[in-house]
């Protein structure tokens, strides 16, 4: 039986809200997303156990499949070439970093102590951040969206949209087919699977919406008083910032 | 190595024309009163926001015009920013056509008009370097009032290029920076009204009308169909820097503060008559407590206010 | 129209409406183009143009490339040199101006000045079209840019009604392009300082309004922050759709009141005016978003394909509710085609 809460306390660590715009902190554990009770998420659970020996040359190989895929993206990511990406699939219990340098792209397992090396962040489910890399990501919507919650260098990560959106890329094509995770065989019933783990998703977070309504409409009802209290209080002796009114002592 | 050219002589001040919907007694009595008692080489005159409130000033724009002219002003006749229909610009010609008058451009179909005549190019204009500004120049542009967001490095570059030593340039340096035009009414948007029939709102604000953020921080000003800084530029302590790099004419946004002690004070600045800190405490105390800002000039965020360094 | 490189549309018929889509990377030129688009319109990956976002436009490279695509099928490419430079430095606005020039570009997309005529003078036979950044918003102007520097088409700034545009088309000998879809700026363009006033960029000198390296997202409890700079522009509660912060798209507090003030962030929808655009003697339409991205631009210009193509042949113009998804904050407007926006 899954526990909801329990894994959203797993996942979830208490957040530091970001500094100066757009160069905000990175949250030292995960940042404030609860992460979309998917079949991702289920599977994730079952990943977590399997050792990074095994996924490291996994990741050098989508690293090189992607560089000789889509070399002009790192060419369009020069001006960030100094900028650690982290990327965090929320769903899953593993996190990325991308050194997007275009001499020597990398692609490696973010440890803890490695989170606050990140100079940018990009936090959402696994689909979401497919969503991302094949370009399904509207460029205006990519701040909020809420399927993505974006941290850091922001001016970065818009370029890493950018670049990704310019590709084309495919990532069952490109990456798991080229760099040798699936067999071409295994081809077509990857894309089905992702087909309907998007479609299972959608469904899985319905009935997470029907579970969830009674609670929601309480919150409602709460946070619409408390709005009121506040309104309350601001109206009654407040000291809103006014300015002196200018009368000119003589015309003109 | 910065060729800087000999600060001339005599640098202009100029009052700007009154971006404001003021009452056309108030307008007149205002230019009255400056043509009496400022010191000031330049006015320019005229509406630049709205093409409603014209008729309101028409019937004192004569006299006003007279009375600067016998006090010894050079007076600039200013048009429209933004000119969208037929009988706006039919408008323009009109008031144009009379070739004794000197008039400032606000918009590229004005200064086409003025063409092969004397005229002043205004700050609407996009005159941002100097392959511009020598095409207009060679119109017949005597004098170019520069967009509000450009840098002293900026301007230094601009003093250099060729044409423009024959030009006179010209900075903003005092007032609420315009900001933006538009064809809605803002004034009127807040009213709950539309610009067809705003009853004349933006004429409650005198100086413009503050707005603020949700948090309550003031942010910007509106004025009827434009949208100006809510601060308010003072560039008192970089006058010296201004004149180094070339710029000889100095416009004073008009205020509801007292203009002709503003322009007395710019002056002493100018003739290096008064102290840089003595000339800011001193216009504390005529504008009161009104946010200051200088970023443009420092090449950065329009509304900081940025210490002048030791030089 | 006479273009320097692409084959002559076949069924092209002399005044129909035109649709010039937007090319943010490669492979949104290739959307549009395969999307039916006539004409597209890039810009080179530098502050001389108005969509300067990191990871975005195009190097000379690509610019071949995008050429190649676009003119065997039909198709023409523009490109966008439309800031205003900097004094004392025009070098890069002049090498790009060579550069589009002589890799065959159908059109460059002017603003400044200095630049038309650099261009008009170096380069003669290049065919210039009048970005909306010139803020040409009447006969005067436009007849200006088309006798100065013989510009052939003029993009009109936002600002104008429907029967300002059919009255301006019976006064001047160019062509002109209208905004049809995407953002909407309230402001006069080119001529706006918001954006540097509270960022240090602007859409004029840096090719950036509202640029990303200012914006920062605070959560305030059960609400969501958004800012710029130093400035909060909108609050949502998380249930809202957010939006990102644009200067003049957020709500702010006149006289005690708080409102989407200058614009609500709406999405200009000129579907319905359609028949009234062409009527008014409009030669293209413009779909604004090279910043969106490749789905952005499939859909939007597959959607005006099909209204255009339906409404060539009289029929109805069909629903299209594939565009609600890309419409920001799911609202759309006609924007200043209609009096009663102002």
């Amino acid at each position: 039986m899954v526990n909801l809460t329990a894994m959203t306390d797993i996942l979830n660590d208490s957040q530091d809200s970001p500094e100066q715009g757009g160069k905000g902190a990175i949250s030292a554990g995960r940042a404030s997303m609860v992460p979309p009770f998917s079949p991702v998420l289920l599977g994730g659970l079952l990943l977590a156990p399997i050792p990074n020996v095994v996924l490291r040359p996994l990741l050098r190989a989508v690293m090189a499949s992607v560089t000789k895929q889509h070399p002009g993206m790192f060419e369009r990511l020069d001006s960030h070439a100094d900028t650690i990406f982290l990327i965090d699939p929320v769903d899953l219990p593993i996190r990325f970093l991308l050194k997007a340098d275009a001499e020597q792209p990398k692609l490696t397992i973010a440890r803890e102590a490695d989170v606050s090396r990140a100079t940018a962040a990009i936090h959402g489910s696994l689909l979401a951040l497919i969503d991302l890399l094949e370009g399904r990501v509207d460029g205006d919507a990519l701040f909020f969206s809420r399927r993505l919650l974006i941290e850091g260098d922001t001016e970065a990560v818009v370029a890493l949209r950018n670049a990704v959106d310019g590709e084309e890329i495919d990532i069952i094509d490109d990456i798991l087919v080229r760099a040798g995770p699936l067999a071409r065989p295994a081809r077509r019933a990857a894309k089905v699977a992702l087909r309907l783990a998007r479609r299972a998703g959608a469904d899985m977070a319905m009935l997470q919406d029907a579970l969830l309504q009674p609670a929601m409409e309480r919150i409602e009802t709460q946070t619409a008083a408390v709005d009121h209290l506040h309104q309350s209080m601001a109206r009654s002796g407040s000291s809103r910032r006014r300015r002196a009114s200018k009368t000119p002592a003589v015309q003109g | 190595m910065t060729n800087r050219k000999a600060a001339k002589s005599t640098t202009s001040l100029a009052l700007g024309p009154t971006l404001f919907h003021w009452d056309a007694e108030r307008w007149r009595d205002f230019y009255f009163r400056i043509a009496d008692e400022a010191d000031i080489e330049t006015v320019y005159l005229g509406e630049v926001v709205c093409a409603k409130r014209r008729p309101f000033i028409l019937p004192h724009i004569a006299a006003v015009h007279e009375r600067l002219k016998k006090a010894g002003k050079d007076v600039v006749l200013s048009t429209l920013a933004l000119i969208m229909t037929a009988e706006e610009m039919d408008e323009i010609k009109q008031t144009t056509v009379d070739a004794d008058l000197t008039f400032e451009a606000n918009d590229i179909s004005t200064a086409s008009l003025l063409a092969g005549r004397r005229h002043v190019i205004g700050p609407f204009v996009n005159a941002y370097n100097g392959g511009t500004i020598n095409y207009l120049a060679k119109r017949g542009a005597y004098r170019i009032s520069l967009p509000a967001e450009l840098s002293l490095d900026t301007l230094e570059a601009l003093g250099q290029t060729k044409a423009v030593k024959d030009v006179s340039l010209e900075v903003q340096v005092f007032g609420r920076l315009p900001l933006a035009i538009s064809a809605r009414c803002y004034h009127a948007r807040a009213h709950d009204l539309h610009k067809d029939g705003c009853q004349f709102v933006c004429g409650n604000d005198p100086d413009g009308l503050t707005i603020e953020t949700l948090d309550d921080e003031p942010f910007l000003a509106i004025n009827g169909t434009q949208t100006l800084s809510d601060t308010y530029c003072s560039l008192l302590a970089e006058l010296p820097a201004l004149k180094a790099a070339g710029i000889d004419s100095f416009r004073l946004w008009p205020h509801s503060c007292d203009m002709v002690q503003v322009a007395a004070l710019f002056r002493s600045a100018l003739d290096d008559a008064m102290a840089v800190e003595e000339a800011e405490a001193r216009l504390d105390e005529i504008i009161g407590d009104v946010p200051l800002a200088n970023g443009y000039l420092h090449g950065q965020e329009g509304r900081l206010w940025v210490e002048a360094a030791a030089e | 129209m006479a273009t320097t490189g692409a084959k002559a549309k076949p069924e092209t018929i002399l005044g129909d409406l035109e649709l010039i889509c937007p090319a943010g990377t490669p492979a949104a030129l290739r959307a549009a183009v395969d999307a039916g688009a006539e004409a597209v319109y890039l810009g080179f990956r530098d502050e001389t143009n108005a969509r300067n976002f990191p990871g975005l436009n195009f190097s000379p490279e690509e610019l071949a490339d995008g050429l190649e695509y676009a003119h065997a099928r039909y198709c023409m490419v523009f490109v966008a040199i439309n800031t205003f430079p900097r004094a004392g430095a025009p070098e890069a606005w002049h090498r790009a101006i060579d550069c589009a020039a002589d890799l065959g570009v159908d059109a460059v997309i002017l603003a400044d000045i200095g630049i038309l005529d650099y261009a008009a003078r170096q380069h003669p036979d290049l065919r210039l079209h009048l970005s909306v950044q010139a803020s040409a918003s009447n006969a005067e102007a436009i007849r200006f840019y088309h006798e100065a520097f013989g510009v052939r088409r003029v993009v009109l700034p936002r600002v104008l009604t429907v029967e300002d545009i059919a009255e301006l088309n019976s006064q001047i000998p160019v062509e002109t392009e209208v905004f049809a879809f995407g953002g909407m700026c309230p402001m006069a363009e080119g001529r706006c300082l918001l954006s540097s006033y509270v960022t240090g960029k602007s859409p004029n000198i840096t090719g950036v309004c509202s640029p990303a390296s200012h914006v920062r997202y605070e959560e305030r409890g059960s609400e969501m922050v958004s800012r710029l700079g130093d400035f909060t522009i909108n609050i949502f509660q998380q249930s809202d759709a957010a939006g990102y912060p644009t200067l003049c798209k957020g709500r702010f507090v006149a006289d005690g009141r708080a409102s989407y003030l200058f614009e609500a962030p709406t999405s200009l929808n000129v579907l319905p005016l359609l028949p009234e655009l062409m009527a008014a003697g409009v030669s293209a339409l413009k779909i604004e978003g090279r910043q969106r991205g490749r789905a952005y631009t499939a859909q939007v210009v597959a959607a005006f394909r099909a209204a255009i193509d339906a409404c060539r042949r009289g029929e109805p113009i069909p629903e299209m509710p594939q565009l609600a998804d890309v419409t920001e904050g799911q609202r759309e407007t006609s924007g200043a085609y209609r009096r009663a926006w102002r």
